[in-house]
């Protein structure tokens, strides 16, 4: 979400058919998101490009 | 971290106060910090003004503190403690307790404004849980 705060576009996290604002902490959590959880990652705005790829390098390097 | 908003949470209970600070904290990160200020000046359930202005102390590093209150007299205790000082760098919302806390610690370890932070804390009343 650190992350996600740095961009200006909008950011969702979808998972478990739920999505999310990347940038609400109490929104992500609400998914209920584990280990081993499919992440869709979306993003819509002018760094969108850059936003995906920052926030696909945090989840990826996650455990659980 | 000193250039991060600090959180206070005024609870009724010590537990309460340290366990909400603990999550927080476990959240957000150990840069921000975040202050628990519960129970009665005896160790009992209630309120202590002392103790609430010993932990905006601990938790102003100068980019100001955001104080959450569980209930009722807790929110009288921070209102009385803080009549008379209007220049807002010590902000009390009206804020869902676990929520806002874990919110607005968040909002702070991202060096977000206390404008931002009092504003998470406040809109996790509107968050589901699921």
């Amino acid at each position: 979400m650190k992350t996600a705060l740095r961009f200006r576009s909008q950011l969702t996290v979808a998972a478990n058919g739920k999505a999310a604002n990347a940038k609400s902490i109490l929104a992500v959590l609400a998914l209920g998101a584990t280990g081993g959880t499919a992440l869709r990652l979306s993003a819509e705005g002018d760094d969108a490009s850059d936003a995906l790829q920052a926030l696909a390098g945090c989840v990826s390097g996650l455990i659980e | 971290m000193s250039n991060l908003v600090g959180i206070v949470l005024v609870s009724h209970s010590h537990e309460l106060a340290h366990g909400l600070a603990d999550l927080a904290s476990q959240v957000a990160g150990a840069e921000v910090r975040v202050e628990p200020a519960g129970g009665g000046p005896d160790g009992s359930l209630g309120t202590s003004g002392d103790a609430v202005r010993e932990a905006i102390a601990r938790a102003d590093s100068g980019q100001g503190v955001v104080v959450l209150a569980d209930l009722g007299s807790s929110i009288l205790t921070v209102r009385h403690l803080l009549e008379g000082k209007t220049n807002g760098h010590i902000r009390l919302v009206d804020a869902p307790f676990v929520e806002g806390a874990v919110a607005a610690a968040v909002m702070s370890s991202a060096g977000q404004s206390l404008e931002d932070v009092a504003k998470a804390a406040e809109e996790a009343r509107g968050a589901s849980k699921f």
